[in-house]
């Protein structure tokens, strides 16, 4: 049996499945910090599953992300090349806050008089031009134990092009300290910046006492219920790796939750037959979205933590699937700007004190309560009495009266806004990076996902849309479909005419062989490890980069024109516009490398029988957009077969979420039980 | 007659506007080939209604602000809108004309048309790495007249019905050091701004063009509203302030001054009295005198508002024409944002008294401007850095002075990483640090300026550099000590030292000749002897300010070993 565990901020999540008949499992209870692992136990007992039937156990955790938010991570020393101990402080002096004069930069994460210098150079082509002073590193290291330093990062200026000081010093540190934690910037990345990589070393380091205590008590915790199989950690790449791997880089943990509903978004995609996916997961806070191409999961490593408008935020350059993510969720508050606007979040009453609708407390409207006041969600699926004169108290004492609408107009107007802001989120990642949506399929979860999706879809001419089945847990059931993955990237710069393919495929070598030593570690042979190859390219002179995958490899002489071309398609694609006639040039090296899991069958429902009318549960006036109030039937998800199909206007409703379809499109379940929306005449 | 048309509607409208505005912004970065483009965001685009009017402009650098409607403007004037066809681009670079900077920040303008009418104007500027003139980079500290700094352009088309004009494209590539980055930034620049047109054109197919002007109205109004109700809500009055600027190349001082009058409907900056023009390209036009003193309006009225022309309807800024601020033909401006800066520098000093939560003290003011030439010593490849250099920021009555940042001009500006420039450029970076000299001392310190050191790896290499605030320190404020300078010196390779100075044009280095760039700390806020004794402790043990310094200007004892601290 697999099973995943996720941790979010309000409930962890479990998802199981018996490979040997594809019965899933789901079950829920609450988070317990400060130990989260408790949580992950309580779930496991909830779900009266037996810990020793479990071989593969998945995990995705927000502690990393919260160590580092709440600076609750260990003492950290930081060694760096003599004269540049600064980098990490000084960071690339932008200002995103471009008009405050009295602005907030980022205070590093570790201060200045634990920044220590040693002498050593390296030159951009990677050659040594100063030896390393072994007595500056040994003198770091007394300084570090004088201060109870927990944690050592190092990172030298051109160490991307060669490693050798780094590992030098980390060899020499560990034989004087074999306790002390330590982190090289070339095992989190082997990019160029140094200011990113040093940043990206020093949140390593600042959270590898907490991933190391957390996961070696999740799996003492583990043993001690009777689990024997293997473990693994869910990573912001799409891709899962082992507890050991995981202590070594806990940086590549910060996204683990929500990029597994991406992930999920292909996995299930793949299985249905879809490649190209835009997925859509609105929760309490926000709604996040991420575009699939030919079933891949696209990834970045311009990744940064508290970033905001104004603030510029840490760089973590380690892959990090490429979401949008805005403040609009259930629980995102609606309120009156100083102009006189309408606005929905990105303030959210959380789960305390929640939505008005949730009776603890909430005083704000919030889009959930605007759901229920149009008849898309019912006071009776609430696990509680919902007091809707107080919610529609709220809705036109906040927003009715300040824009002179009665309450219907003002819910609505709610849901427009919120709507409109997810509409911009889905049009960043598709239309403005040249993709027509129309030639994709909506893949909607998360609480809120269902209930604006058929709008939305409506809106940007999607033709299709998948409510996957247990859309509530789905990131959970995206973990449970992970396969290990190891990204591996190498900033070597060369133009692609004059760059010989010997050597190009010399380092495709280097990078594959170090991949096969991390799969062994991990216990998968390399027969099993299957790659992909891609390539950042862009026109020499510019900067940035464009993602091109590499048909073979070893690659050919002609395979270079191949390449050529990707590239000119891309680019046009992503910037409207090539030069047929500049030079391109290669700047990263990216091997994708997976464990070669063959995913488990999922369970296909029973075929619905009878026309669907015992799964009424009643009918009720809904409030759609640029209609009206139309009276529209209910039904119970859960007692909907395979092969029902309805005509819109239609909500189908489950525990926490529903499912809203408008006129003129149809819902159908599938043999999985996923609900299938589509527009009419498709 | 018209439906009212809802106010929900108006606004979905208007942050589809603004997120369009975003967009082409964004674009236009990820494909330029010139690094002070990518790198140091020194660009701006944005949309304006039919008349020319502001709506929403996307800014890398702060010095950008407010520069693209009058640009748009004066193409409108030159050309008449009835002249206009869809898919004509403008090209505008003219630094005495509406929107003018210097020669080297491109402008290009295009009418959008909806149903065979202008519905908007979209435009963009950006700053080329050369556009031709007496030396590389274009802009110098020497020059004398405009004709020195490369190709001028006073409104001329550019694509014709979206048709690219190639006997122009032609003379620019023939003109410019490097064609081709010139090419492809000019291409990035259509193609933004043919993206922004298209989005405007989907827009109004969806919304109607009715909608989209009405919520291009609202967004000016609601613009407008916001900063007036500030102003009602701000104490009246008048204040004054002058500083000198270095000098104008020859030795001679040259004065900014400005006299700001707050009254219940106008915020009126007036700079009457400031220098006459100069012979050195440090004289700005009156538009980027304009983005100047917006910086600082912005900054108070409210630093988060969307930026358009109704949110500038209450600001008056007044110049003497002929003055350093508002220069005439044939005057030098390629480092125009000396002057400017020093305009933004002197409204901030008057209004830091009365604004102490929004304006803290003096910061290092300069661009720090440098250009370095030459050849890469590895592949013999010409190379052209052109960039800014962080440096310190004042302290203000709530926190310390932030280090290590470029100067109020620019903005969301990266600086080039030190892995890149030994790549690309023909220089070893020997140290990037913060330059901790513990200059301004107060109860909140300055922040610390930078040191960067290049080494240059081949021969005959040119630098040319601009570091204001070289003779006047960063201004401390309610008690505050002073900051320091800015400053560069050169270490020949036989070890004599040249400098320290504040402005050079191509001087030559040779192979292993080092320049050390430093820049200043930022003033202090408030007196030292109040500072927090932990805090005073904690400067020391980081290295931000010495023992010594800790006695002498904060009064407080610290131990040099365990940092345990005693204020006497």
């Amino acid at each position: 049996m697999r099973i995943a565990t996720d941790i979010g901020g309000t409930f962890t999540d479990l998802v199981s499945i018996d490979e040997e008949n594809g019965r899933i499992v789901a079950q829920k209870s609450h988070t317990t910090p400060p130990n989260f692992e408790q949580g992950v136990l309580d779930v496991i007992k909830k779900s009266e599953l037996s810990p020793a039937s479990m071989d593969t156990f998945i995990h995705g955790t927000t502690t990393i992300i919260n160590a580092l938010t709440e600076r609750k991570g260990g003492k950290t020393g930081l060694i760096t090349t003599k004269g540049f101990r600064d980098v990490l402080e000084i960071a690339r002096c932008n200002r995103p806050d471009l008009f405050n004069l009295v602005f907030h930069k980022p205070e590093p994460f570790i201060p200045r008089y634990l920044r220590q210098e040693v002498a050593e150079r390296i030159s951009y082509k990677g050659e040594v031009i100063e030896p390393l002073n072994t007595d500056d590193i040994k003198s770091a290291v007394t300084y570090f134990k004088e201060q109870d330093v927990e944690s050592i990062g190092i990172c030298y200026i051109n160490s991307y092009a060669n490693d050798e000081h780094e590992q030098k010093t980390a060899a020499l540190i560990k034989s004087l300290w074999p306790e002390v934690f330590i982190t090289t910037s070339s095992t989190v990345t082997r990019e160029w910046r140094e200011y990113e990589r040093t940043s990206t070393v020093a949140l390593n380091s600042y959270v590898m006492p907490t991933a190391s205590s957390y996961l070696n008590n999740l799996s003492n915790k583990l043993e001690g219920i009777g689990f024997k199989g293997k473990s693994y950690i869910m990573q912001s790449n799409g891709g899962t790796t082992t507890f050991e791997q995981a202590k070594n880089a806990p940086v590549n943990m910060v996204e683990s939750g929500p990029v597994a509903g991406v992930y999920g978004a292909a996995i299930l995609g793949q299985i249905l037959g879809e490649n190209n996916l835009i997925a859509f997961d609105v929760g309490g806070t926000t709604a996040k979205c991420s575009l699939i191409e030919n079933g891949e999961v696209k990834v970045t490593t311009e990744y940064r933590i508290e970033r905001t408008d104004n603030f510029a935020g840490y760089p973590i350059m380690a892959p990090v699937v490429d979401i949008v993510e805005i403040g609009n969720g259930g629980g995102s508050i609606a309120w009156i700007d100083e102009a006189g606007s309408l606005r929905v979040g990105p303030q959210s009453a959380g789960a305390l004190p929640g939505p008005v609708a949730y009776g603890i407390g909430g005083t704000k409207p919030t889009t959930t309560d605007a759901c229920l006041l149009t008849g898309r969600l019912s006071a009776d699926n609430f696990d509680h009495p919902v007091d809707l004169d107080a919610v529609k108290m709220a809705v036109v004492k906040n927003v009715g009266e300040p824009l002179g609408l009665n309450a219907d107009d003002a819910a609505m107007g709610i849901i427009r806004v919120a709507e409109s802001n997810m509409y911009n989120a889905l049009k960043l990642i598709s239309i403005r990076r040249g993709y027509d949506p129309t030639e994709f399929t909506m893949v909607a979860f998360g609480g809120g996902g269902p209930m604006h999706c058929a709008a939305l879809a409506k809106e940007l001419n999607i033709r299709k849309i998948i409510v996957p089945d247990a859309a509530s847990v789905f990131a959970a059931w995206g973990m449970l479909m992970t396969d290990l993955r190891h990204d591996y990237i190498r900033t070597r710069i060369s133009p692609l005419a004059e760059s010989p393919v010997d050597e190009i495929n010399d380092i495709w070598q280097e990078m594959q062989e170090q991949a096969e030593k991390q799969f062994s570690n991990d216990g998968i042979p390399a027969s099993q490890m299957i790659c992909q190859y891609y390539v950042d390219m862009r026109y020499i002179g510019q900067e940035h980069t464009v993602k091109v995958s590499v048909p073979t490899v070893p690659l050919k002489e002609e395979d270079k024109e191949v390449i050529k071309q990707r590239f000119h398609e891309a680019h046009e694609q992503a910037y409207t516009f090539r030069l047929a006639s500049a030079a391109v040039e290669i700047v990263n090296y990216h091997l994708v490398a997976n464990g070669g899991l063959i995913r488990p069958e999922l369970r296909k429902i029973s075929p619905q029988t009878g026309d669907g009318e015992d799964a009424k549960i009643s009918v009720r006036p809904v409030c759609f957009n640029e209609i009206g109030w139309l009276d529209t039937p209910v039904y119970n998800r859960y007692e909907l077969g395979s092969g029902a199909k309805f005509s819109g206007p239609v909500v189908i409703e489950e525990k926490t979420s529903s499912t809203v379809v408008y006129p003129g499109q149809n819902v159908a379940v599938d043999e999985y039980g996923n609900l299938i929306v589509t527009e009419e005449g498709e | 007659m018209t439906k009212k048309i809802d106010s929900v509607t108006l606004d979905i409208v208007k942050d589809s506007l603004m997120a369009i505005g975003n967009e082409v912004f964004y674009s236009f970065a990820r494909t330029s080939m010139s690094p002070i483009i990518y790198e140091t965001l020194d660009y701006a685009c944005g949309i304006a209604d039919s008349e020319g009017r502001l709506l929403t402009q996307g800014n890398g650098a702060c010095g950008f602000i407010g520069l693209i409607s009058p640009m748009i403007q004066a193409v409108i004037d030159k050309f008449g809108k009835d002249n206009m066809k869809s898919g004509d681009v403008y090209l505008i670079n003219d630094p005495y004309m509406g929107g003018g900077s210097h020669l080297s920040d491109i402008g290009m303008m295009m009418p959008v048309f909806y149903d065979g009418e202008i519905i908007a104007f979209l435009g963009n500027k950006a700053h080329w790495s050369d556009v031709g003139g007496m030396a590389a980079g274009s802009f110098t500290t020497d020059s004398t007249e405009v004709f020195q700094e490369g190709l001028r352009f006073s409104g001329v088309k550019l694509v014709d019905a979206g048709e690219i004009c190639r006997p122009l494209l032609d003379m620019i590539k023939a003109n410019v050091r490097f064609p081709d980055s010139a090419e492809g930034d000019m291409w990035g620049q259509i193609a933004s701004l043919r993206t922004g047109s298209k989005r405007i054109i989907d827009l109004c197919a969806k919304y109607g063009h009715a909608v989209v002007r009405e919520s291009m109205v609202r967004l000016l109004d609601q613009g407008e509203i916001l900063s007036r109700k500030r102003l009602l809500e701000f104490p009246k009055g008048s204040w004054e302030a002058e500083e000198f600027m270095d000098d104008d190349g020859h030795g001679n001082p040259v004065l900014i001054k400005v006299k700001v009058t707050i009254t219940d409907d106008e915020f009126i900056a007036d700079y009457s009295g400031s220098s006459p023009q100069v012979v050195s390209p440090i004289n700005t036009g009156y538009t980027s005198l304009c983005a100047g003193a917006k910086i600082a309006y912005m900054s108070i009225i409210d630093p988060e508002l969307v930026v358009n022309d109704g949110v500038f309807r209450p600001l008056r800024i007044i110049a003497e024409p002929g003055s350093v601020l508002q220069c005439h033909a044939p005057a030098p401006t390629s480092c125009y944002f000396e002057s400017m800066l020093y305009a933004t520098d002197v409204l901030w000093r008057a209004l830091a008294p009365v604004f102490p939560e929004h304006l803290g003290a003096g910061h290092m003011l300069s661009v720090c401007s440098v250009v370095l030439s030459g050849t890469h010593q590895d592949t013999g490849v010409p190379f052209l850095i052109v960039e800014p250099t962080g440096g310190g920021w004042g302290a203000s009555c709530t926190k310390d002075g932030e280090v290590g940042q470029f100067c109020v001009g620019d903005g969301e500006t990266y600086n080039v990483p030190v892995e890149m420039a030994e790549t690309r450029y023909g220089i070893r970076v020997e140290e990037y640090s913060l330059h901790t000299d513990g200059a301004g001392a107060g109860t909140f310190r300055g922040g610390s300026g930078a040191v960067r050191i290049y080494r240059a790896m081949s021969d005959n290499q040119l630098f040319t550099a601009s570091f204001g605030r070289n003779k006047y320190p960063a201004w401390g404020t309610d008690g505050g000590a002073d900051g320091s300078y800015n400053y560069f010196e050169i270490i020949r390779a036989n070890g004599t030292h040249e400098g320290p100075m504040g402005i050079t044009a191509r001087t030559v280095l040779n192979k292993n000749d080092i320049v050390r760039m430093v820049t200043c700390t930022g003033g202090g806020y408030g007196d030292p002897h109040k500072r927090d004794v932990n805090r005073v402790a904690w400067d020391v043990r980081n290295g931000y300010i010495t023992p010594e310094q800790a006695k002498n200007d904060y009064g407080v004892d610290v131990d040099p070993i365990t940092f345990e601290a005693v204020r006497r």
